[in-house]
């Protein structure tokens, strides 16, 4: 139970609405235990004739007044115990996604998103469950045990109740061995489902080469497999689970079957009275529930135990960035990077991504990074705005190690557009204002539109019939990879920073438009970090590097790399050429 | 909030469709062939609410006869011998009906269950089948995992109409009507009393619905927008985080969040006054009873035991009504889910093309594109009519930039997609006039992405086609040189692949679908990149196993590498969607166009 201690602040915030919540429920259990009590007193006026019209009324408002006691008590304990339950769950769901809000690459990396997500849904309705449910079940079943228990002793005296209760634990016994096996099989359920899932999915994301060759008969019988399993699974499961209302009306007849026998010789010695009788009929049938829920306990703490350990698990991850404590206090109105001889390699046995960097970028100056895919360019980005940190060396801002800086700081400095930039189900509008400290559409939309300018999107943008107030993302319209980018981009200048970082964030737009962005981009006093595969993305920056293998190859501007003939920049701006010039033969076609 | 009022409108709609497409009968047509045993179900079901319902009535005869003698002091001792013996009589009678009701009770359940859970196979084999046969364009607008919900999760929803909807619905149905017909049977005075209560009950149970409806759609609504949240912001973390946005985001989570509270709470409440509030009448029911029921008595004219067994049949008779208005939310969510199956079962499917059948000797090899013009979407050109044609056992190669349509020629000889204009003719006849089953068997694809079904590598060449067998598949392999990876593994043609094949390289994988691919003796042979990812050690192999494949047979091969095509009898230079050059590698190259500059490209690369 120490998984609970997580929650522990919550209770004790909330530890009014529990105590009031236990007590109503208590309330509750007691008016109930007192229902029979009247029926046993009005059996046995009834038998000895004893009734009158007083007599009458006195019960049946009893009755009354006991049902309205109870129904007014379980109000109370429901909305203070469920509702402090659901309470906890949005408390758990805040608290997770704050956790997230404050992890880094590392952690997502390793962790898929719909992992994540179950932790914040299942998971959580789990503990929920567990400390709403879970806790009335406990009380419940204690408090009712031992108050019914006192009531069947106080009514028919000691002997005969422990008779009438012979039988029920036997459904304690048997709540507990049938719960275990009965989460193996539905483990087995889940896990057959899963292989369904994977199955349909796989195939039929080859659909292609099924049609092509025509085996879809094949397929189909492929699936009736995992179809089948799934059945069977399924079957098993409900095989114990159906038998659990049957033994529990059998169990707890029986229970009753034996108390009417040993009650013939009760009642012909005439130490139970027919409303004994009746009253103790009535506490069996209290009785049943709890015995039940006992069991029940055990099983659904043991599930929000499993669920706790694993949001405990995330509670408990630490991001590898850690922010200092003092913060140096920084004057970024200009800004200056260095990188002091990095070298980087995400652990101690992986190999080396970066090797020996250096490199200055002075306020307002410009600096290309050209290489292949992996030749780890996107890493020195990372490395600049700290998603992972350096193995050896420095990055300085300012002459400032960026370790020794507030985050915040430092993305205050830097923007970045992405080649696969993400963006969120908001409106176009609220994407380019993305970093916009301002609520939900209060952004200036004279500077969204600039920056959209900027980017060259603003065109595309009006032609969609809602413009700007257009919906992206999961509802929203399909963009494509290049009107993405741009989007992405005119993000970055809308944040207004003093370094703005392009890691390929051109390649899927066409050169004509990629030339206007860049020189758009000169107008502006900004430091340029352009990270590209292509040498037309580069060739403008007032400093080149290439880099091969994580290592800096070569490095100069535009007219003295290309110069080398045979060096990599050379070769490849070659290359360029002869396609540039294959698509301009295309168009004259 | 101009994205929730359009998630709300979404929602509406989807909710209104349902209704209208929803239909019973259909569903039902899956579950008559099962009548006998639903018939069972229904008759067990009867059984049990009969037998349990006889029980108050038991513990009424012996209260009034029995007891009575047994707890009178001036009995004699006869009577009283003969009542202990009727009460062991009762005794054993009602612990009788609590066999039988385990017995039925548990058979009606897992009959039910069984029957459903065969239902359930049946509608997610035919609904898996009917996607497969859908035509490929299909597949480029509906998204993947909204189609994996329909086969799994939709159909799972299902599983509750058919099982615990179905049997809650009947036996609660019963036991409210069977115990009205006791409680006539028994007194019909005091009956009708309680029946006075049935209206209010209703009623109440009536507003609740409506009020808890509500709460449900907007509950499933918000979840849906947390779920949207989730997956979304985890995703763009890295972005949140670099333009400093985590307060915001937070902020804006924290408004779903609160807001899915506000309903959680209010189902609570709603749940928390429902029940209370009928329990309330049921009190009202009891001491309606009490004192009716005593005057009565104390007039003789109603047993007490008549009482007790009222009092015992009214707690029964709350229940199932408590039950049933559970199962509401549970038939909601189950017809959504019906409608959205039946909706995707109503997609038509894939043309099975004309009647022209193909022998088994296959076809000649003739290819001719007659002016075809074909768009993926209205507008978007994306092959301008184009013309070429292709001699039987000639190898044809088509180059070009990405995106200038090669592959859509390779998609349009296999009839994935049918053309906008012109005519696609083999051996002479359109290709719409073939049975679709045929052209494509008689066409092999080799497709870039090679996909590994889990079985065995000879199961993954045979693919259990009928007209391949374990021996074709040895050849096959053979002829393509895949035999020799083959041969090598410990379990030779019996070595067991995992699904995606993670066991073996991208090159023997692309050798074990060139395998595949020639076992089957297609007249037509066509490669669609399917040289991309091979490493340079079994780029040899594979040149030899095109070389041997091309023997006898037309071939149509898209490449990225020029080397790979270079003894083409016809190259085919596409160019934004219109053919640009063709010719043989040599006169191309003489002509000094564009298959030169992209040779030339190719030489730089190798360099």
């Amino acid at each position: 139970m120490k998984q609970y201690r997580t929650i522990l602040p919550f209770i004790k915030q909330h530890k009014a609405q529990y105590i009031f919540g236990v007590l109503a429920l208590i309330f509750v259990d007691i008016t109930h235990l007192l229902v029979p009590q009247v029926l046993r007193v009005f059996a046995d006026l009834a038998q000895k004739g004893e009734l009158n019209v007083e007599r009458i009324m006195f019960c049946a408002l009893a009755v009354i007044v006991l049902g309205l006691c109870v129904a007014i008590g379980r109000y109370g304990w429901r909305m203070n115990i469920f509702g402090t339950a659901r309470k906890l769950e949005y408390w758990l769901r805040a608290k997770l996604f704050n956790k997230y809000l404050s992890l880094d690459d590392t952690f997502f990396n390793y962790h898929r998103t719909g992992d994540l997500m179950a932790h914040v849904t299942n998971d959580v309705l789990m503990v929920r469950n567990s400390m709403g449910g879970g806790i009335i079940m406990i009380i419940d079943s204690i408090f009712m045990t031992i108050f019914t228990g006192i009531m069947m002793i106080y009514t028919v005296g000691l002997k005969t109740a422990m008779i009438a209760l012979t039988a029920l634990p036997l459904l304690t016994i048997f709540v507990f061995t049938v719960l275990k096996p009965m989460q193996l099989r539905s483990r087995r359920v889940q896990d057959s489902f899963s292989d369904m899932t994977n199955e349909v999915q796989e195939n039929i994301s080859s659909i292609h080469n099924i049609k092509a060759f025509g085996i879809e008969n094949n397929r189909s019988r492929s699936f009736s497999r995992v179809n089948q399993d799934y059945q069977r699974k399924n079957i098993e499961m409900m095989r114990l689970s159906a038998l659990f209302d049957p033994i529990v009306s059998l169990i707890s007849g029986i229970a009753f079957v034996i108390f009417i026998i040993y009650g013939i010789y009760r009642l012909l010695d005439g130490s139970m009275s027919l409303g004994d009788f009746v009253a103790v009929v009535d506490y069996l049938r209290l009785m049943i529930w709890p015995l039940i829920a006992i069991a029940m306990v055990v099983n659904s703490f043991q599930r929000g135990i499993a669920s706790m350990t694993r949001i405990n698990e995330i509670l408990s991850a630490e991001s590898k960035i850690l922010e200092t404590a003092a913060p140096s206090k920084m004057d970024l109105n200009n800004v200056k990077i260095e990188f002091k001889d990095v070298s980087f390699r995400y652990d101690k046995k992986s190999p080396w991504v970066l090797k020996n960097i250096s490199f200055v970028l002075e306020n307002q100056k410009s600096i290309a990074i050209l290489g292949r895919t992996g030749s780890g360019k996107s890493t020195i980005i990372n490395l600049l705005l700290r998603r992972y940190d350096v193995s050896s060396g420095q990055i300085l801002l300012n002459d400032v190690d960026i370790r020794d800086m507030a985050l915040t700081d430092l993305y205050k400095a830097i923007a970045l557009a992405e080649q696969d930039s993400f963006l969120f189900s908001r409106s176009i509008a609220g994407n380019i204002a993305f970093s916009s400290s301002d609520e939900d559409q209060d952004y200036d939309l004279n500077k969204v539109r600039s920056s959209a300018e900027f980017s060259q999107i603003a065109q595309d943008i009006e032609e969609m019939p809602e413009g700007y107030s257009t919906w992206v993302g999961e509802r929203g319209v399909t963009l494509s990879g290049g009107q993405k980018q741009r989007i992405s981009i005119a993000r970055a200048h809308y944040k207004n920073t003093k370094v703005l970082v392009l890691d390929d964030s051109l390649s899927a737009v066409d050169t004509n438009t990629e030339k206007s962005i860049l020189d758009h981009l000169k107008k502006y006093q900004q430091s340029l970090i352009l990270v590209s595969q292509r040498v037309s993305t580069v060739q403008t920056a007032d400093q080149i590097l290439v880099l091969e293998d994580g290592e800096i190859t070569q490095r100069g501007d535009h007219i003295s790399l290309s110069q080398d003939t045979e060096g990599f920049y050379a070769r490849l701006y070659h290359r360029q050429l002869l396609e540039s010039e294959l698509a301009e033969e295309g168009r004259h076609k | 909030m101009s994205n929730q009022a359009k998630l709300n409108a979404d929602y509406e709609k989807e909710q209104l469709e349902s209704r209208k497409k929803f239909s019973l009968k259909r569903l039902y047509g899956y579950a008559l062939p099962h009548w006998k045993k639903f018939l069972l179900v229904i008759v067990l079901i009867i059984i049990t609410t009969g037998v349990t319902l006889i029980q108050p009535k038991l513990i009424q005869l012996l209260i009034d006869n029995q007891f009575t003698v047994l707890s009178d002091r001036t009995a004699s001792s006869a009577e009283q011998n003969l009542a202990t013996a009727n009460t062991i009589k009762i005794s054993l009678l009602y612990l009788g009906t609590l066999i039988i009701a385990f017995v039925t009770n548990y058979g009606q359940a897992y009959l039910l269950q069984t029957t459903g859970q065969e239902i359930l196979r049946h509608i997610r084999q035919n609904l898996y089948n009917h996607i497969l046969h859908l035509p490929t364009s299909f597949f480029d607008h509906y998204p993947l995992g909204s189609l994996v919900t329909r086969v799994t999760n939709d159909t799972e929803n299902l599983n509750e109409m058919f099982t615990s909807v179905l049997s809650n619905l009947i036996r609660n149905l019963f036991n409210l009507s069977g115990i009205m017909v006791i409680m006539f049977l028994m007194n019909y005075k005091l009956a009708s009393l309680i029946l006075i209560l049935l209206p209010l009950v209703i009623f109440i149970s009536i507003v609740f619905r409506k009020a808890i409806r509500k709460v449900y759609f907007a509950q499933r609504r918000v979840l849906a927008l947390i779920n949207t949240k989730l997956s979304e912001n985890i995703s763009g973390m890295r972005t949140i985080q670099i333009f400093n946005r985590t307060r915001q985001t937070e902020t804006e989570f924290d408004q779903v969040n609160q807001e899915y509270l506000a309903l959680s709470r209010k189902e609570l409440k709603y749940f928390s006054i429902y029940r209370p509030s009928i329990e309330v009448i049921q009190s009202l029911g009891i001491a309606a009873l009490i004192w009716f029921g005593s005057k009565g008595n104390m007039r003789g004219l109603i047993s007490f035991g008549v009482l007790y067994a009222f009092i015992d049949y009214i707690q029964r008779f709350f229940r199932p009504i408590f039950e049933l208005s559970e199962t509401f939310n549970l038939i909601q969510s189950a017809i959504t889910s019906t409608s959205r199956i039946f909706h995707l079962m109503d997609e038509p499917l894939e043309s099975r093309g004309g009647n022209l059948r193909i022998s088994k000797y296959g076809l000649k090899g003739e290819i001719e594109f007659k002016n075809v013009w074909f768009a993926y979407n209205e507008g978007e050109w994306i092959l301008k009519d184009v013309s070429f044609k292709v001699e039987p056992g000639q190898f044809v190669a088509f180059v070009g930039a990405t995106g200038a349509g090669k592959s859509t020629i390779m998609h349009l000889i296999c009839r994935f997609y049918d053309i906008n204009r012109g005519q696609i003719l083999i051996d002479g006849h359109d290709i719409k006039e073939y049975n679709l089953k045929d052209l494509r068997r008689a066409i092999g694809v080799v497709q870039q992405d090679v996909f590994i079904y889990s079985g065995s590598i000879a199961d993954n060449i045979t693919l259990n086609r009928e007209n391949v067998d374990y021996e074709a598949a040895r050849k096959a392999a053979a002829l393509v040189n895949a035999d020799q990876f083959i041969n090598k593994l410990p379990q030779r043609y019996r070595e067991y692949l995992t699904e995606r094949g993670s066991t073996l390289s991208a090159g023997q994988r692309q050798l074990l679908s060139f395998a595949r691919t020639v076992a089957a003796q297609p007249s037509i042979l066509v490669l669609d990149e399917a040289t991309a990812n091979i490493d340079t050690e079994t780029e040899f192999l594979i040149q030899d196993a095109i070389r041997n494949m091309a023997q006898q047979r037309s071939m149509l091969a898209v490449a990225h590498r020029i080397s790979t095509i270079a003894d083409a009898d016809n190259i085919i230079v596409l160019h934004h969607g219109r053919l640009a050059e063709q010719g043989t590698k040599d006169e191309l190259l003489a002509q000094d166009g564009l298959f030169k500059v992209l040779y030339k490209l190719q030489f730089q690369e190798n360099k």
